[in-house]
């Protein structure tokens, strides 16, 4: 079978996170497949919606939990769109998994800090899960998570569940303007919650991911918090097509995001151009 | 193996290749509206090949790697997908006469296409297809494949390299395709040929080259790793329009899209799409961020791919030297001149 050619996919549940935002679960037509698939936490596909083309995507669901996978996305062009049109029970494509992947092994006896902006939450979710369902093999959890408005805060459900947890210190942020009379969290941008939270550097890592402004204004509250480049952990999110490091779509620098990525360290980006 | 064939003999072999139904492809002649111009095009017969003359216009590129290629068929029935592949498989093919700088090409791109992912979209016809170049005794202004680690009777990906000599060429078989290939059609060629025999306009071909340009890739390379920021590119982006042509002409370019073309509702054809990182839209962000968002930094893409980044990752530079981004721009940008600054840079630098 070419490598250009997705395996089929049943959307088998959708859960609208904002209102131009939704999460698939999906899982393999054909059940050997579905027995035989694995992936790492920070591996992407690529989702084909046939007539509309493929769009990339990191798995957002954790590998500790099988048999499905999922995609959060939100309604940008085409294929999105087609993505957005697929109901229950509809046939798509995946082509998958690719990349490397988060550490988590590496983590494992220390703290975690998860940070991430908007859609940026997709990604890390898989991070969180996949240590939240192995809870006792890490120390201190902390989440801190911004969005522009209350309403573009995804994974609500979720959201309410770790700020229940005595085992996860959650910190919700908006943009200052984005909040609703009875919002309960912070007002702020991301990075200056970070400074405010001030996690403890000691043992930890940190994880992060959400819009490169985001990213480019965090990497130095944390750098002053006592992280080291190297135990801070973010995914590259460039336009690919193939995600097999052919298409030379992704490349920046020496890397190509989908075969050296899309997982990199602080102190490796430190040394690739700006082009991402 | 050395063989020889005359000039007669080579017409005759490849009019029986053409009558097995194996494609043959070589430059054959394209009148103009004033003049002509040599280009690859699968023949119909000896006599339209076109062995000599001005340097090809287009590459061998589009035989292994087309413009747009099918990759698979999609049918949909209310939830259900099928797919099929697309059909048309890879056809047997022979090339004769191309230049060694884009049968080389077809080695440097191999690599790309092998990097743990097997791309059997590129290998199918890649593997179908026979390889015999011809040294050439011909350059312009243009050509620099001696600056870049080639040269006019470089051997370098074929199975059977031909070099001129009176009367007919002399026939090196290099692969075991060619030597296959060799003793298949044995009795169009003759005893073993003497290489003293070759034309001495080869050697002449490849001194011109060689005055055209002459740089040290090692300190390019380097220079470019130590400059991602310089004054040069906004020099070189100013002059470039984004066009892309440089990128098409090219015979070692292989960036490509993915599109789905629907044939009607329910079915149509996902494609493969020759693409160039010379356009914005290349690496637009859904959101709208493009990282590289102007002319300048998307021509250094195309040195730097070219130049330092290939060069890192496989050893040899992205480039044998063919000349055609040279001839075919409209805005007058120039590699062999962008190189020769680079170079002086280097050196000034070092």
């Amino acid at each position: 079978m070419s490598i250009y050619q997705p395996h089929l996919m049943r959307v088998d549940g959708i859960i609208d996170e904002t209102p131009d935002t939704r999460t698939l679960r999906l899982v393999f037509k054909d059940p050997a497949l579905a027995e035989k698939f694995d992936f790492k936490t920070g591996q992407f596909g690529e989702y084909s919606v046939f007539g509309a083309g493929e769009c990339t995507f990191c798995i957002a669901s954790p590998p500790t939990r099988k048999g499905y996978i999922e995609c959060s996305f939100k309604k940008c062009g085409k294929a999105t769109s087609g993505l957005r049109d697929l109901e229950v029970g509809d046939e798509m494509g995946f082509r998958g998994p690719y990349g490397n992947s988060f550490p988590v092994e590496q983590m494992e006896g220390g703290d975690i800090v998860f940070i991430a902006g908007g859609i940026g939450l997709a990604p890390v979710r898989s991070v969180i899960w996949n240590v939240l369902d192995r809870r006792e093999k890490y120390q201190n959890v902390t989440i801190i998570y911004g969005a522009r408005t209350t309403g573009d805060l995804v994974y609500k459900r979720e959201l309410e569940e770790w700020s229940r947890r005595a085992d996860v210190k959650l910190w919700q942020t908006v943009d200052p303007g984005g909040e609703t009379c009875d919002w309960k969290g912070q007002v702020g941008f991301v990075p200056a919650i970070v400074e405010k939270a001030a996690p403890s550097a000691k043992n930890a890592h940190a994880v992060i991911c959400g819009p490169p402004i985001m990213i480019k204004f965090t990497l130095p509250v944390l750098s002053k918090l006592g992280f080291s480049d190297d135990r801070v952990f973010t995914t590259l999110e460039n336009r690919m097509k193939c995600g097999l490091g052919k298409c030379g779509r992704c490349n920046i620098g020496e890397v190509y995001v989908c075969k050296d990525g899309p997982v990199f360290t602080a102190a490796q980006l430190k040394n690739l151009p700006p082009e991402y | 193996m050395t063989f020889s064939i005359s000039d007669s003999g080579l017409n005759a072999l490849v009019d029986e290749v053409i009558a097995s139904g194996t494609t043959v492809i070589a430059p054959a002649l394209v009148k103009l509206s004033a003049g002509e111009r040599r280009e690859y095009q699968k023949i119909g017969s000896a006599q339209k090949m076109a062995l000599t003359g001005a340097i090809v216009s287009n590459s061998l590129k589009p035989f292994i790697m087309p413009p747009s290629v099918p990759l698979f068929r999609y049918t949909r029935a209310k939830a259900a997908v099928s797919l099929e592949p697309a059909t048309g498989k890879a056809q047997a093919a022979v090339v004769i006469g191309a230049q060694a700088c884009d049968i080389a090409a077809l080695e440097i791109v191999d690599r790309v296409m092998d990097w743990d992912y097997h791309d059997e979209v590129w290998f199918e016809r890649r593997k179908a297809t026979t390889v015999i170049s011809l040294a050439c005794t011909q350059a312009d202004a243009s050509c620099f494949c001696t600056a870049v680690g080639s040269g006019p009777d470089h051997p370098r990906g074929s199975d059977i390299q031909l070099l001129r000599k009176k009367g007919g060429y002399l026939a090196r078989a290099l692969t075991e395709s060619g030597k296959a290939f060799c003793s298949k059609y044995g009795s169009h060629f003759e005893k073993a040929g003497d290489d003293a025999d070759r034309d001495p306009l080869i050697k002449e071909t490849r001194e011109k080259v060689e005055t055209n340009l002459k740089i040290d890739l090692g300190a390019i390379r380097s220079f470019l790793t130590r400059n991602f920021e310089h004054e040069l590119w906004n020099d070189f982006g100013l002059r470039c329009h984004g066009c892309g042509a440089c990128a098409f002409a090219c015979p070692t370019c292989h960036c490509f899209d993915i599109v789905d073309e629907p044939e009607g509702i329910t079915h149509g054809v996902r494609r493969r799409n020759w693409d160039t990182c010379q356009t914005a839209k290349f690496t637009v962000h859904a959101s709208g961020h493009n990282p590289r968002k102007d002319q300048n930094s998307r021509i250094r893409q195309r040195v730097m791919h070219k130049f330092q980044i290939y060069p890192e990752r496989f050893g040899d530079v992205l480039c044998t030297g063919c000349g055609r981004c040279v001839r075919v721009c409209a805005g007058g940008m120039n590699l062999l001149e962008i190189l020769k600054v680079l170079d002086k840079s280097a050196e000034a630098k070092s």
